[in-house]
Formats: structure tokens, C-alpha cells, sequence
């Protein structure tokens, strides 16, 4: 015997206004004018991208200010053919950490510029270890998707 | 009770509209400032716990993972606590239980918000489920209106004695915040301003009420033994209490609070406390509204019930009177819910331990320390002391 | 001042949705532990729950709504905001001070009421780069395990094994969630989600209520004759962006660490007779029992295929089915906990392993790629 029950169901929507910082303020300013901005740590001298306000490992507050390169090699990566919330654009996607050049973390982002129908073709452009550059949009507004994605350098 | 526990020191964030940092830049502002007051090395800490108000508030959930860094609690153990608006004295009880069962000699308590981030009365709006109560609560203003009402027809109080009472507590507790250099609100105001500011939800107006502050509160627990290593100045927690009634909001009677007048009787119990307005010095009650604050002066035992009115107007309560109540100015003047419990708490601590500089209550030995969450459905009582 | 602490009674809900109203849920399972530890609800003396609103149909402070049906009624209380084996050390703690003589422990996730994990994980994130780069739990589980393979060897084979083994162990749980048999054949011809993850490889959202009583030591040998006992607990949590971490060098090994050392375990692998792991993403058992200490790093796949962790094995991991079958993300640990309780006790029915059980080990994850975890181990 099934019983049925009544559902009720709601949606709840609530606005935020996220204070950006001086950090990240900074960050997206730079990201307006085509350059990523990472941060270096004085005390253990690794570098930071994106800019951070302190050091994650030695909790000293930041200032010393660097355009990192653009170009750097995949770490790892993650590619599908379905979409899912929040997701940066319509699929197929490929999401990954990539290591830029002289930079000591990885950056998250997207990997673009390839043909993307089908994973096998995926794979065999993409290891760990190609070496991607970032892609621009012509029209920047200061968020993490002014650079399109990151597209393997030939 | 268990063995010995102890408050060895606090930091806090200026509070008030902090739209110059990230959340995780604002409670690191606390965390540095707890370690720079104490001289504790961060590395020495044992557990971190951490606490703000649910995911909706600023829009981040399970958020002990986006702070983990300033928590300095990379590589260490953690533990994340909420109940709503007495989160923060939830937090101390976490802290102080970690210590109090053996399980670690050092823990840090932070508490934090970022009210001005989001749109707070929506978010507490989703407190209530969606089949009944949500549609009839209108925000906190209108509960503790509700409630208000009930005890002052219950106890035949005259709305004019009600509110000048409450308008006594507002320009008091608002000129107080003024030798409190963390308080949000300090402004000097007329009884005439009070009495006729807008009216929020009737009888409370706008200086009865609490403002949305930014901010954050760090705290570290000790052992006895560990304090007595790190040679600081120890706020004994003497007693702890909470109790929460029902999830209904018309189920109990909020006049006489039983789960309020429960949680400061668990306190009292443990810190040998028969007759409070006598025992304590000082007291730091959550007051987001003023009204309010009056029911709690009765259902702690301050006075008889029906009786805060008339004491407050003979400035019983007053910071010169025989029971200081917020000389901080309390949460009517610095309200960042997830971390308004933790000041309340650590604003006892400094009482007890001399060191609440300009609003120092002189010779202030024991202290109590209340937080009040849900819709009007708990109370946390915590009671420190300069003996042990 | 008590010096144990004792597991006497545990109750909870199967996976499966229901259309049961939640509160009726929490209400049912705090009653029936009760009942069966023969404890009165005025006899309880404090209760610890966990839950998360998101997780919890959006519903803010959310201990607020299930107070009552969870028997916390006037009494002294709280809430963890995280994963459940959280509540469970905060319940110790507070028995262990000296000030309670009894606890009621809830895991409360009703995970048919909520949007997918996916979505709630996703606010897990920062609003200024994580979240607009669109990361949630399983992007950053594939990402692990990618690197996973590519650093170790890991094979698809290794990982479609864990999901065979577990799934089929969770064929014997009546309270799994999902029950399906299923060959290796099944998983690689499964949909992929997110390369390298298949749908199969990750964990469903589950229902899970699940309630337990604990007592000091002298209460805990008058209520049950065989409690089971709290020997030792430890969690870690690592950094928050997933870029700063090594993925496969996470905390795991200090929780664990701090755990046996409060047990006295020297030898995980020899000393612990059975391991309830929080697997979310399969390949994730294998790597966790590296973390643990089963195996060596980098050998969780050859730990996996020499059938040790199977039931037969030396050290059986998730005979339950693990959370690849029952997935109610803020209970998952204690339900762990509470699978370790059983087995201890003889009380696991069809899934009770074939050899003494005397400890056992409960471990629970959340965050991005196991960036939070925590360890309990229990005994007779």
C-alpha cells in the first residue's frame, strides 16, 4: 500500500553584496587590464595566485605585488559533458589546476581551445604536464572568467 | 564539574560596517589580535573552534572550510558549533568543554559575522519551516515585540513605565559604548529621541533595537596547568547553563522564560550563586532589544518579575549602580550575530580579570555572560570568575 | 570524573526517500534509541546534534526546527555544524567533563528534501574565485583522482573494484540506500559525470536520521551488558584553496594519527578488526586506507585487489556498503560509527563479518577532495 503524501515545495532566493577586499579589489583590477596579479610572501618567499591578502602558510599580511606569467602546466583535470550549478558556460568543460610559471600553487580554472565533442580526443590533448597560456576576452569586467580559458600552447 | 578551566585572553574586530575587508580578512583581524594580546605562539594551540550564523547569512556554507587558514587551524583539529544568535556562547561552551574533559590544555574560540554581506531579517525569516510559521513571523523585531507584550500585560506593567524604562536602558547602554573602543553604535541620545524614533514593530522603536555589525571575537581556553605556564591572568568559568524550549513559537509562555530562567539557574548552580544582584558584579546580558533585556533582569533573578521596570529607573542596573548591566553597551550596540555571544563573554572576562580599560567595573570579581538564540527559543548562561 | 565513555544504543533511518514529514523522522528515531537503551527522556542529559541547513531543505539554525522531535526539549544542548562524528567527540566531551552522565548524539540529513550535493557543495566555495570558476565536490574528486592515477598508477580496474566490492557488501545492509548488483563491466560501461569520475563512482544523496546514546562508564555497563567503548578521536582540517594543496598528501594522516594515539593503536592494519571509511568518490577508499596506514602511499590499489579489504580479508573496509550505498552527507560518519558499533556488538545481521570484531575504526570526510576528516575508534 503506497501512501501519498502532500509535497510542498520552495525555492529561496537572498541577495549578497560580498566585500572584495583590497586583495582581491586589486586582483580583479588586474584582471581588467589582461594581467593576473599574484602576491609573494616575505617570510618564505613563495608566490601566490591569485593575490592573496597573507601567506597561507605563515599567516604574515602581504604586499609585495607580481603579474605572474600566463603560461604554465596542467596539474590535473576534470572534463564533462554535462552541466551542472553553477557551472562557467555551457558544456562540454574542461576545469583544472594548472601550475603558471614561478608561481607556487596551483590555479583553478578552464581548459579551452581544443576540440571538446568527445573524451578520448580530450585525453589526448591534455596530460598532466602540457603546457597551457591564458586566452583573453576582449571585453573585461574585472571576475575569473576575463580569461576565457586556457588553450595548449603549440 | 570537571577540572578547572579558564579564559586566558581575547581579541576583537572594530565592529561596524567593514565593507574595507573579506570575511576571512576580518576574522584573521581577531584571531592576530587574540595572539598579539596574549603572546601565545599559534602553533601552541591544541583545537580550533569556530561559529557563525547559518550558510544563508553570507552566503557561504560549512564556512570552517574557507576560514581555515586565518582559524590558524591548518594541520589541526576542528570543530564548527551554531545555534542561531547564542552561537557565541555555544562557542565558549565548546571551548571550555574541549578543556574541561581532558581532551586538550589550549583551545581557540573564534566567533564571527558579516551581517551588512547579506540581508539578515531574510535569513532569519528561513529559521521557520516553510508549511506554517514562516509566512507570520515578521523577522525578530516581531517576536520579541510579541513577547514584550505578553510580560507587561502579564505582570500589569503601565506601557509608559515599560518605555521609559527600555528608553532608559537605550541612552545609558548607547553613551556607555562610548568608552568601548570595539562597540559599533556610541551616540549620545535624548529620552525624547528614543521615545519618538520610528517605530520598528510596535512598541519597539528604532533605538530599542540592535544594529547589523560586521566583526569578530577569538578567545583561548586553558587548563589550569597551562595558564599557570603562560603566566596570564586567568577568568575562571565558574558556572555554564543553556536550555532550549520549543521549535513553536506560541507552544510556551515567553513571559516567564523557562528555558532563560533555566540556563542561569544551571549557571548558578555550579558557581554557588543563591542570591545574583548580590554575587555577581557584573553582568553582560544579550540585549538586542531593550525591552527585552528587562525580562531577562527578572527571569535571571535579578529582581521579582514585574519589578525590572521600576529598578531600572532607579538605576539599579546602571554602571554606577549595585548590578552593572553591559557597560560594554552590550549587543543593542554591537551585534554581529555569530560573534555578538562570544563578546558577551569575553566583555566578562576582561571585567574579571581588570583589564575592560574605560568601562571597568572597579573591583569587579564575578561576572555573568548570557546569549539568547532561535526564535525565542534558547538561552546560554556562562558565569567567570577572578577565583577559581 | 568518568574515564569511559559508552555507546549504549543506536537507532536509524534506511537511505531510501521517503515521503515521511522530517520532523515525524527525527521524532521516531530519538524515541526508538531511547526506548531500547531503556533511557527516560528526562534522564538524558544533554543533547548534541548535527546537521546543516543547507542540507536540510534550507532551513537556517537548523536545530532549531528538529529540537523538540529530537528530545531536547528544557534541556542543554548543541549543534555541530559539520559532519556528524563531530557531535559524537563533543558529546564525549561533554560526559567526560564530569558534568553529564548521559548523551543523545543525532545525525540529521533528509537528503531527499534538498537540491543535489553538487549544488549545495558548490557553496562551499568563496564567492571571488572558487565559485566563479563553478567548483563543487565532485569537480574536485575528479581532480584527485586524475592526479591520483597519473602519480600512482591507480587503474580504472582498481577503482571500479572498489565500487563492486562495496556495493555488493551493501546488498546485506537493510538500511543502504542504494542496493544493486553490479560487475565490473557495469561501472566501465557506467555514464561518466565528471572525467575520470563515472556516475557510479560517486556517492547518491541519501536519507539519514540516525540517533545514539551514550553514557559514563558506570551507567553505560547498567544499561547495556555489552557497551561499546570510546577509546580515541582525532580530526584535521587542511587549507581552502584547492590549488594550495597536494591532494594526495592531505590530513588524513594526522587525524588518524591522533586517533590511535589516544587509542594506544601501534599497527592499524593488524590491531583494528574492521573500518568504516567515508568513500563519497571510490577511488577515495584507497587512498584513505593509505592515510591510515592499512598499506603503504601509492599501494591503496594493490591493497584493494589482494581482497584485504574485503570481508574475508585482514582488514575489512565498509563491509556496510559505505557511503557509494548510503550517502546522507552530514550523518554519513555516524553512521560509520554506528556500523563499527554493530559489528562490535554481533549485531550487523547478514553483514556481520566472519571473525571476532573487537575495535573498530569510524572515519567521515567533507570539504573539497577530503579536505576535513575525522577518526573515531571503539572497542569492547
Amino acid at each position: 500500500m503506497k501512501k501519498d503524501f502532500y509535497t510542498l515545495e520552495n525555492v529561496i532566493r537572498l541577495p549578497h553584496k560580498y566585500a572584495a577586499g583590497p586583495t582581491f579589489t586589486r586582483f580583479y583590477s588586474g584582471l581588467k587590464e589582461g594581467t593576473i596579479l599574484g602576491t609573494s610572501c616575505p617570510s618564505c618567499k613563495k608566490t601566490f595566485v591569485p593575490a592573496r591578502s597573507f601567506c597561507p602558510g605563515c599567516l604574515v599580511n602581504l604586499d609585495e605585488w607580481v603579474a605572474v606569467s600566463q603560461e604554465g602546466e596542467v596539474v590535473s583535470w576534470a572534463y564533462t559533458e554535462r552541466e551542472f550549478f553553477g557551472m562557467p558556460g555551457k558544456p562540454p568543460a574542461i576545469l583544472a589546476l594548472i601550475k603558471l610559471d614561478g608561481t607556487d600553487c596551483n590555479f583553478l580554472h578552464l581548459i579551452g581551445g581544443i576540440e571538446m565533442g568527445d573524451r578520448d580526443s580530450v585525453s589526448s590533448a591534455i596530460k598532466r604536464g602540457t603546457r597551457v597560456r591564458a586566452a583573453w576576452n576582449d571585453e573585461k569586467r574585472g571576475h575569473m572568467l576575463d580569461i576565457k580559458y586556457f588553450e595548449p600552447v603549440s | 564539574m570537571g577540572r578547572p578551566v579558564a579564559i586566558i585572553g581575547s581579541g576583537q574586530t572594530h565592529h561596524g560596517r567593514r565593507f574595507d575587508v573579506t570575511y576571512p580578512e576580518l576574522i584573521k583581524e581577531a584571531v592576530d589580535a587574540v595572539f598579539e594580546n596574549t603572546g601565545i605562539s599559534p602553533d601552541d594551540i591544541e583545537g580550533v573552534v569556530s561559529g557563525t550564523m547559518p550558510s544563508m547569512m553570507e552566503g557561504v556554507a560549512l564556512t570552517h572550510f574557507y576560514f581555515a587558514e586565518v582559524l590558524r587551524s591548518v594541520g589541526k583539529p576542528i570543530m564548527k558549533t551554531e545555534t542561531c544568535g547564542s552561537t557565541g556562547i555555544s562557542l565558549a561552551f565548546t571551548g571550555y568543554y574541549w578543556v574541561a574533559s581532558g581532551m586538550a590544555d589550549l583551545v581557540l574560540v573564534v566567533g564571527s559575522e558579516k551581517m551588512n554581506e547579506g540581508d539578515s531579517q531574510a535569513t532569519m525569516t528561513t529559521v521557520l519551516e516553510p508549511f506554517y510559521q514562516r509566512s507570520f513571523i515578521a523577522g525578530a523585531p516581531g517576536v520579541f515585540s510579541m513577547q514584550s507584550q505578553e510580560w507587561s500585560v502579564k505582570f500589569g506593567i503601565p506601557e509608559e513605565k515599560v518605555r521609559a524604562a527600555a528608553t532608559r536602558l537605550s541612552v545609558d547602554h548607547h553613551n556607555d559604548a562610548f568608552d568601548n573602543p570595539y562597540a559599533h553604535i556610541k551616540k549620545k541620545l535624548t529620552e525624547d529621541e528614543v521615545n519618538n524614533a520610528r517605530i520598528i514593530t510596535y512598541p519597539v522603536r528604532l533605538w530599542d533595537v540592535c544594529p547589523n555589525s560586521d566583526g569578530a571575537c577569538a578567545m583561548i581556553f586553558a587548563s589550569e596547568e597551562m595558564a599557570k605556564k603562560l603566566g596570564l591572568t586567568p577568568a575562571w568559568v565558574r558556572g555554564v547553563g543553556y536550555s532550549g524550549e520549543e521549535y513553536w513559537f506560541g507552544d510556551s509562555e515567553k513571559a516567564i522564560w523557562q528555558c532563560a530562567i533555566d540556563a542561569a539557574k544551571q549557571a548558578y548552580g555550579m558557581a554557588g550563586i543563591t542570591n545574583p544582584r548580590k554575587d555577581l558584579d557584573v553582568a553582560e546580558v544579550y540585549n538586542p532589544f531593550t525591552f527585552q533585556e528587562l525580562l531577562y533582569y527578572e527571569c535571571f533573578g535579578f529582581c521579582d518579575f514585574g519589578q525590572a521596570c521600576d529598578l531600572t529607573l532607579k538605576g539599579v542596573f546602571s554602571r554606577d549602580g549595585e548590578l552593572p548591566c553591559d557597560p560594554s553597551g552590550g549587543t543593542l550596540c554591537t551585534n554581529p550575530i555569530g560573534a555578538t555571544g562570544l563578546n558577551r563573554v569575553a566583555e566578562a572576562a576582561l571585567q574579571v580579570t581588570g583589564q575592560a580599560g574605560d568601562h571597568q567595573i572597579p573591583g569587579a570579581k564575578l561576572s555573568l555572560a548570557h546569549a539568547m538564540g532561535g526564535v525565542d527559543q534558547y538561552n546560554g548562561v556562562m558565569i567567570l570568575g577572578s577565583e577559581k | 570524573m568518568t574515564n569511559r565513555v559508552g555507546i549504549v544504543e543506536v537507532a536509524m533511518t534506511p537511505g531510501a526517500e521517503t515521503k515521511e514529514y522530517f520532523l515525524d523522522q527525527v521524532f521516531k528515531i530519538s524515541k526508538e534509541v531511547l526506548d531500547k537503551a531503556g533511557v527516560a527522556r528526562d534522564d538524558v542529559g544533554t543533547v548534541i546534534s548535527a546537521s546543516s541547513d543547507v542540507f536540510h531543505g534550507g532551513m537556517s539554525c537548523a536545530n532549531s526546527y528538529y529540537w523538540d522531535a529530537g528530545a531536547a526539549f528544557l534541556k542543554n544542548g548543541s549543534r555541530q555544524d559539520g559532519e556528524s562524528l563531530f557531535a559524537f567527540i563533543y558529546a564525549v566531551m561533554r560526559i567526560l567533563s564530569g558534568n553529564y552522565d548521559t548523551a543523545l548524539v543525532l545525525g540529521v540529513c533528509k537528503g531527499s528534501e534538498n537540491p543535489d550535493d553538487d549544488v549545495l557543495t558548490h557553496f562551499f566555495t568563496d564567492p571571488f574565485y572558487q565559485r566563479q570558476v563553478g567548483l563543487n565536490e565532485t569537480i574536485a574528486a575528479a581532480l584527485q583522482k586524475r592526479e591520483y592515477m597519473d602519480r600512482f598508477g591507480i587503474t580504472e580496474e582498481q577503482c571500479a573494484g572498489v565500487v563492486v566490492k562495496n556495493l555488493k557488501n551493501a546488498l546485506g545492509n537493510p538500511y543502504a540506500h542504494v542496493k544493486k548488483k553490479v560487475s565490473l563491466d557495469d561501472v566501465f560501461a557506467s555514464k561518466v559525470f565528471m572525467d575520470p569520475l563515472k556516475e557510479i563512482e560517486c556517492a547518491p544523496k541519501s536519507e539519514g536520521i540516525i540517533a545514539m546514546v551514550l553514557a559514563k562508564e558506570e551507567l553505560a555497563k547498567k544499561l547495556t551488558d555489552k557497551p561499546v567503548w570510546f577509546k580515541g578521536y582525532g580530526s584535521s582540517i587542511d587549507g581552502f584553496y584547492l590549488g594550495d594543496r597536494d591532494l594526495l598528501e592531505g590530513e588524513l594522516p594526522n587525524a588518524a594519527k591522533r586517533a590511535y594515539d589516544a587509542a594506544g593503536i601501534k599497527d592499524p592494519r593488524k590491531e583494528i578488526d574492521v573500518a568504516e571509511l567515508c568513500e563519497p568518490y571510490a577511488f577515495q577508499e584507497m587512498l584513505w586506507c593509505e592515510d591510515l596506514g592499512f598499506c603503504e602511499r601509492g599501494e591503496g590499489g594493490k591493497l584493494l585487489e589482494s581482497g584485504a579489504t574485503g570481508v574475508n580479508g585482514d582488514i575489512p573496509v565498509n563491509p556496510s556498503g559505505g557511503v557509494l550505498a548510503m550517502n546522507p552527507y552530514v550523518s554519513r560518519g555516524l553512521y560509520r560509527l554506528a556500523e563499527g558499533f554493530l559489528q562490535v556488538r554481533g549485531q550487523a545481521g547478514e553483514r556481520q563479518l566472519d571473525k571476532e570484531v573487537n575495535t573498530a575504526l569510524a572515519h567521515s570526510t567533507h570539504g573539497f577532495a577530503g579536505q576535513c576528516h575525522a577518526v573515531a575508534i571503539i572497542g569492547s
